[in-house]
């Protein structure tokens, strides 16, 4: 279509809003439009140059993140400073969901390899929330739950067949 | 003479251009602040007061406004409920009890001031003699002159001052209510905008910081004003039992000199017991006085339950520290500055212990944790 027709027909513009960002995020897919709004208040929009670092590992952290857009680089790095690359997280993904519930040092670095969009959901922001409206947190807490005990799941599962390996591995060395 | 300092003509020169603009662009920077902070301050002259006062109200109200809110109930038509019951309550204690006769007692305080003063004065010369009389080698330092004097032009600032509070009043009446509100509507969102200006690096330490410091200093001003307020009433209420005059005054004093730790109390009390001494004598009522100053309000009620439950949890100055903010106030600002000194040393104290121990937090993971985030 024409830019210019379709800049009028262009929708309300729901689309590009920071709410609807957060409603497609797994954990908060089950909020309504007034928790959503509700979100919007508490969270951080964070806005970061290329290879700018988000934070460092062992700091203690204070919060999670969301990309809205770019690209966040998860690295550890070992005594030597050698950087062993863990993931490389797109728009939608998040990271740092553990330091939100307590004030543990982060077990990786972030750093940003594109200019990024950061959207943070921060503790001290959660508690205050949970104080003061307990049942829309409750509902956010719940799916950030729900997200992070699958996570749990899967990597128990993981481990499991790992062992299982393990085992077998041991088992023909003993064979043989 | 330039191989000897290895720098050519053309560097030397270069060097001086640089610092003569330097020092000249120094100058220029510092009369253009001067004038700006100058200009600042008469700007901001007569709103330290309403600002302070409202933070104050707004730190105070805060809890209640907090209890209403609710599903149904926002904040604003909160703010505007909390407003409307604690009017409602001083309208209604107006009617109940009658204002209460200032007029009178102002009149009757300026005709009995004098005589306070006169007494107090013959007492303290009286020490004074004594106080010559073995140790001769002070020489007549005139105290009873020296004081009266003062005495007299203090209490003559108060009565020239009175019409003029009374206007200034006025406008704090105006002006407190109307910034509580939109501290008390607005502060998170001015505050959020605030921490979002700070670089990224910085951002979590900073909002971890903040929520501290604001949680630290919302307890301990909450704290002191409840305690003031507890023992004006506590005070009155001693004082009511006996024949003493002016018992609403001397409990405000007393409450109002009770937010300068170790050193107001003591003043608090002196005239109270200046007005017993005259008026009562040294009699089983003016030792029922002290008793109300002392043990009552300052050791019992003070020391053994205020304290403990209200200020406990935040962190206190060392005493060196408050009795230093107190004698800096008190210069910079006269009795206002007394008094608002100790909170103002306690509030940069609160900071430094939280960024001293957020970036201790920053360090020692690697003694403490593993890197995998589990406690050693």
């Amino acid at each position: 279509m024409n830019p210019f027709w379709s800049n009028i027909f262009h929708s309300s513009g729901y689309e590009e809003t920071l709410a609807y960002f957060l409603s497609t995020m797994p954990m908060f897919k089950n909020l309504d439009k007034r928790e959503l709004a509700f979100l919007e208040n508490i969270v951080h929009v964070r806005n970061y140059e290329a290879d700018e670092s988000v934070f460092g590992e062992g700091e203690i952290g204070s919060g999670m993140y969301t990309i809205r857009s770019g690209q966040v680089q998860i690295y550890n790095r070992d005594e030597q400073g050698r950087e062993t690359e863990q993931a490389v997280l797109e728009p939608g993904d998040f990271f740092g969901e553990i330091s939100l519930t307590a004030s543990r040092p982060r077990c990786a670095s972030a750093r940003t390899t594109e200019t990024t969009v950061l959207v943070g959901l921060f503790r001290t922001d959660m508690l205050e929330a949970v104080r003061r409206h307990p049942a829309p947190s409750a509902k956010i807490m719940l799916g950030l739950n729900r997200v992070v005990s699958d996570r749990l799941l899967q990597c128990s599962l993981q481990l499991e067949t790992l062992k299982k390996q393990l085992a077998d591995d041991h088992k023909q060395q003993a064979n043989e | 003479m330039n191989s000897q300092t290895g720098m050519s003509r053309a560097q030397v020169a270069v060097l001086y251009l640089v610092l003569t603009m330097a020092i000249a662009s120094g100058i220029a920077i510092y009369s253009s602040a001067s004038t700006v902070t100058a200009l600042l301050k008469t700007a901001t002259a007569g709103l330290f007061l309403p600002i302070l006062l409202s933070l104050i109200v707004s730190y105070l109200l805060d809890p209640v406004v907090y209890f209403f809110e609710g599903e149904k109930i926002n904040r604003t038509l909160s703010i505007f409920i909390v407003y409307f019951l604690f009017f409602s309550l001083g309208f209604l204690l107006l009617l109940i009890i009658g204002p209460p006769n200032w007029k009178g007692m102002m009149q009757a305080l300026k005709a009995d001031f004098p005589r306070y003063i006169s007494h107090a004065i013959e007492y303290l010369s009286g020490l004074l003699m004594a106080a010559q009389e073995h140790f001769p080698f002070i020489t007549n330092y005139n105290l009873a002159e020296r004081l009266s004097s003062a005495s007299q032009s203090f209490f003559g600032l108060i009565l020239k001052e009175t019409p003029r509070s009374a206007m200034r009043i006025g406008s704090l009446l105006l002006l407190v209510p109307l910034f509580s509100f939109f501290f008390l509507r607005d502060s998170r969102r001015i505050m959020r905008s605030l921490i979002s200006l700070t670089p990224n690096r910085y951002f979590e330490m900073v909002l971890d910081v903040y929520a501290h410091v604001s949680w630290q200093l919302s307890h301990f001003i909450r704290g002191r004003i409840l305690e003031a307020l507890i023992i004006g009433i506590v005070v009155w209420m001693g004082l009511s039992l006996t024949d003493i005059r002016y018992a609403p005054i001397l409990a405000i004093i007393a409450g109002a000199t009770n937010l300068v730790p170790y050193i107001g109390p003591l003043i608090g009390m002196l005239p109270g017991l200046v007005i017993a001494l005259v008026d009562l004598g040294m009699g089983g009522q003016f030792w029922w006085i002290l008793c109300v100053y002392v043990l009552i309000a300052q050791v019992l009620l003070d020391n053994f339950i205020l304290i403990p439950i209200l200020i406990s949890k935040v962190s206190n100055l060392h005493p060196l520290g408050v009795i230093l903010a107190i004698v800096m106030g008190g210069k910079l600002y006269g009795i206002v500055g007394m008094i608002i000194g100790v909170p103002i040393f306690s509030i940069l104290n609160i900071f430094i212990i939280e960024i001293r121990q957020n970036r201790r937090s920053f360090n020692p993971y690697n003694r403490y944790f593993t890197n995998r985030g589990k406690l050693l």
